[in-house]
């Protein structure tokens, strides 16, 4: 299949290439930055207008991040229509689902470069602080033909402030609900040599409790720093070196109640997280057509925690997770004319992980080289097309093939269409292949990576220790990546100049979803698990955003996101009649319709918001009301919240999937509303409101604190050189 | 040529009529057979002791039942051909093979209680411990059934025994004929959601239908 994909791909590039051979040479510079219209790099790895781009692409600025008053990343995407937080238990982690793909299918970015440190597979989007964020850019769709494994759903790429020409800083403090404290302070300098940017945040909160009934907290304090910077300088003309790196460490200490076989047992504990990255660039013009950057990245994340749990005869519980990972790149972008734009990279990845779950067999590592190319060709002035793909070849899982083609026509400057197509793929991570993992609780089981799953098995077959087989071993096999077959499709459209819409329409087809399969039982009578490649899935709907500017002050938004997502293997046997559901009066069985079936766990099928900015330019006031709303979703696979409760799931007994007649989770709406004044002589004062009518769900969303009011005084200001 | 007409209207009125009236005193028997529902049978209930899944007072003997007299039959007859199938805690057996002196067996269907009109005549199961016509073990997740009834549905570290919906299972009795049955729930009084801190487990609710005249139609 992928071999077919590549060698149609390869054909379609040299009928192409042809074409664009054929074309007169024109010199144009392209590098000149347009300051008016929003640009976006993730996109294309290249700075492109928004509007003008084949694929779903939007833009969160600075000015919007500074309205809503938000201090972490995760509450700025919290409020984007299709974009949902999911909450995970014990704490690991809070990510972010995208098109309805699990926080593990979204890659985030800082500046093109990946944010590692998923412990568990999503990525706490807390920390990172958005003091220092230009803009926020969230493309989705598989990115895989740029940016290889994870960006399956789609990439969120953070794109950090670079210093204005001239002096400029700002410092601010921000006091709220929970003795939460945010102190930033930045500080930049440039002119037409280079340029220096620095950024410091501390935030600290008591956390939140939920269960005040229950021993501990829901989140128990933390405290973090981030620091972070970048010098460029620019060499010789047409030559420039630049350094950005960031420092991050957060410390919490711990306050919870588990249960083990019924009992409470009240822990108490800390952990620490750190990480850090460095990436010097040199970036240099070869000629008016020519650019080429070469850049390494490196970067390290490490937590540690310690757990002393009261009441049993355990020894304390130490947990480590140290992961690096590191990556020389080349790319180069060639300006053949006006209508056709190369852009072309090498790179290699080296990465480690060393973890106490792992056993004792120390530090592992794996390494992908990969290649990437991308044809941007402007076929027709109104018509558009890009395509593009990556190669990777990895240590461990093989190779994979990433192609992506996007198109879009204007008809005219108020309505144009567009499509992309392409493959995303996520690599077998190192938990699915290292992990060795014995978990006292629950009367014990253990986890077993593909890796080394068959090692530990034969010992315990040896030892004598195994009762019974579930599932054959020699059956498990490596782990193949999962995949995305994705289409997106839209329209956008300016219907007056003050009213304008889009939408879009996607389908993700998704192959070889890695689950964890049950493969013995010992003689103890604990379950031994593994991974294999097992489910396949699907999400589709139809996402459709709404902008009105009502007066020169006022603008209206609106978004809605409709979402279908389902297990393929599921759905086909709800089709074939052999799902029945039992119903709770008569406790007879019921033959399950296919409508009836209603999806995968914390899926909503309707999500939305409305928000209603003020900015008026003239008197320094703005304000913001925004609604944000989630529907009704189903939950399932989960084991408790921090604080012990017993999630109860939505599925009623009688059948294993998420059908109609089971209990979800209702819909709810939360309200956040701000209002900030700024001053002439820099300075700018912000009060807000963040869950006004203070909804809360202690055991389904822990992760949603109840009201935070906040109060904010910042100044800043800005020197212009002169020469 | 119209007298001939009505002459042979009227006979064919009468026979009509002779039809219908014979066939109803026909249907009558047949359409008596009703499904039965048998409530909180207990399967060896014994409470919890303090390092589950032990059970104190646990006797580990089955309860035994006849779908022919309805009735819950002694363990006396227990090497009998009296009873057909037996519960103790998520065991199911039947009267045959390892199990007993009788001719059961037993075989499960996929389809709601009124959609199994009629008992397969072959592919019954004689219990061969520790293979028996119907596993104790619950089906593990994810995966398609053979001959379990139970799933767990609870979170975390609980079972919750859930009897997989639209399981039927039909069973060939230890003295002949047939009956089909439907566990319905596995805790007392039948709770919606059942919860194993509260309720009350190895009480077995179940529908059956029992066909008297031997015959594979229910």
């Amino acid at each position: 299949m992928q071999q077919k994909a590549f060698i149609a791909w390869g054909a379609g590039w040299l009928l192409c290439l042809q074409g664009a051979l054929a074309q007169a040479p024109v010199a144009v510079d392209s590098l000149v930055s347009r300051e008016l219209a929003e640009v976006v790099i993730t996109a294309t790895r290249t700075e492109r207008e928004v509007g003008l781009l084949p694929m779903p692409v939007s833009i969160i600025s600075k000015s919007q991040i500074r309205s809503l008053g938000s201090v972490r990343l995760n509450d700025v995407l919290a409020e984007q229509a299709g974009l949902v937080i999911v909450p995970q238990v014990n704490g690991q982690g809070n990510g972010l689902q995208l098109q309805g793909f699990n926080p593990d299918y979204t890659l985030i970015l800082i500046d093109g470069e990946p944010i590692i440190g998923r412990n568990t597979g999503s990525l706490e989007l807390s920390r990172i602080a958005v003091g220092n964020i230009r803009q926020i850019e969230i493309v989705k769709g598989p990115s895989s033909s740029l940016y290889g494994s994870e960006a399956l759903a789609g990439v969120v790429n953070i794109i950090t402030e670079r210093p204005p020409a001239g002096t400029s800083g700002q410092v601010s403090a921000r006091y709220g609900t929970n003795q939460t404290v945010d102190l930033n302070g930045d500080i930049g300098f440039s002119n037409e040599k280079g340029g220096a940017y620095f950024f410091v945040n501390r935030f600290r909160t008591d956390g939140y409790d939920l269960s005040p009934e229950r021993f501990g907290n829901t989140v128990s304090p933390f405290a973090s720093t981030t620091l972070s910077g970048k010098v460029s300088y620019r060499l010789t003309p047409a030559t420039e070196f630049a350094m950005a790196g960031r420092y991050f460490q957060e410390n919490q200490s711990f306050q919870f109640e588990v249960f083990n076989n019924n009992d409470s047992v009240r822990t108490l504990g800390d952990g620490r997280i750190t990480d850090w990255n460095i990436n010097p660039t040199l970036t240099t013009r070869l000629s008016d057509r020519w650019k080429a950057t070469a850049r390494f990245y490196a970067t390290g994340y490490r937590t540690r925690s310690r757990l002393d749990l009261k009441q049993l005869d355990t020894t304390d519980y130490n947990d480590f997770f140290n992961q690096t990972f590191a990556r020389p790149e080349v790319t180069t972008e060639y300006f053949l004319n006006e209508k056709h734009m190369f852009t072309a990279g090498v790179g290699h990845i080296e990465e480690s992980v060393e973890t106490s779950r792992y056993g004792e067999s120390g530090r592992k590592r794996q390494s992908t080289s990969y290649g990437f190319f991308q044809w941007e060709w402007q076929a027709l002035p109104r018509w558009s097309i890009i395509s593009g793909g990556r190669f990777d070849y990895n240590s461990i899982y093989g190779s994979q093939f990433s192609p992506k083609l996007s198109t879009r026509y204007e008809f005219s400057d108020r309505f144009a269409v567009k499509a992309s197509g392409g493959i995303g793929f996520k690599a077998p991570d190192f938990r699915q292949l290292y992990l060795n993992f014995f978990n006292t609780a629950g009367g014990g089981y253990t986890v077993l990576g593909t890796e080394v799953a068959l090692g530990r098995l034969a010992e315990l077959e040896a030892a004598g220790q195994i009762a019974s087989y579930l599932f054959d071993p020699a059956l498990l096999g490596q782990l193949k990546a999962e995949t995305s077959y994705a289409i997106n499709a839209g329209a956008t459209w300016q219907i007056t100049p003050r009213l304008g819409t889009e939408v879009n329409f996607f389908h993700n087809s998704i192959d070889n979803l890695i689950e964890t399969q049950a493969v013995a039982v010992t003689t103890a009578n604990q379950t031994m698990f593994s991974y294999r490649n097992i489910r396949r899935a699907f999400t589709q709907g139809m996402e459709a955003n709404l902008n009105y500017r009502l007066a020169p002050a006022w603008t209206l938004s609106a978004g809605y996101q409709l979402l279908y997502a389902k297990d393929k293997d599921v759905a086909a046997s709800v089709r074939r009649g052999e799902i029945f559901w039992r119903d709770p009066e008569t406790l007879t069985s019921e033959r399950l319709r296919p409508r009836e079936y209603f999806g995968l766990y914390n899926r909503s099928r309707h999500m939305g918001n409305v928000k209603l900015f003020y900015r008026h330019p003239g008197n320094g006031w703005e304000g913001t009301v925004r609604a944000i709303y989630r529907g009704k979703y189903g939950v399932g696979d989960l084991i408790g919240n921090i604080q012990g409760e017993v999630i109860p799931p939505s599925n009623r007994p009688g059948n294993s999937i998420l059908d109609v007649h089971d209990d979800f989770v209702s819909g709810y709406v939360l309200v956040n509303v701000s209002m900030a004044k700024s001053l002439r002589n820099g300075f700018r004062f912000q009060v807000g409101i963040d869950n006004l009518f203070n909804h809360t769900e202690p055991v389904f969303i822990p992760n949603l604190p109840g009201r935070l009011a906040y109060i904010t005084a910042s100044y800043s200001f800005k020197k212009q050189t002169n020469k | 040529m119209s007298t001939r007409f009505f002459k042979s209207i009227w006979f064919m009125a009468a026979v009509v009529l002779v039809l219908m009236f014979s066939s109803c005193e026909e249907d009558e028997p047949a359409a008596a057979l009703e499904a039965i529902t048998v409530r909180n049978l207990n399967a060896d209930h014994a409470p919890f002791g303090p390092n589950p899944p032990a059970r104190v007072g646990e006797t580990k003997k089955f309860t035994f039942f006849s779908f022919r007299t309805g009735q819950i039959v002694t363990r006396a007859d227990s090497a009998t051909v009296n009873w057909d199938v037996a519960f103790q805690g998520t065991s199911i057996i039947f009267n045959s093979g390892t199990s007993g002196p009788g001719n059961a067996g037993a075989q499960f269907l996929s389809g709601s209680f009124e959609e199994v009109t009629e008992a397969p005549e072959s592919g019954y199961v004689v219990d061969n411990a520790p293979i028996r016509a119907v596993s104790s073990s619950p089906l593990p997740p994810g995966a398609t059934p053979t001959n379990q009834w139970w799933q767990n549905s609870g979170t975390g570290q609980s079972t919750v025994v859930s009897p997989i919906a639209g399981r039927i299972l039909v069973v060939r009795l230890a003295q002949g004929g047939f009956a089909k049955m439907e566990i319905l729930s596995y805790y007392k009084d039948a709770p919606v959601t059942p919860n194993n801190m509260r309720d009350i487990d190895r009480h077995y609710t179940f529908r059956y239908l029992y066909q008297p005249n031997g015959g594979r139609t229910f």
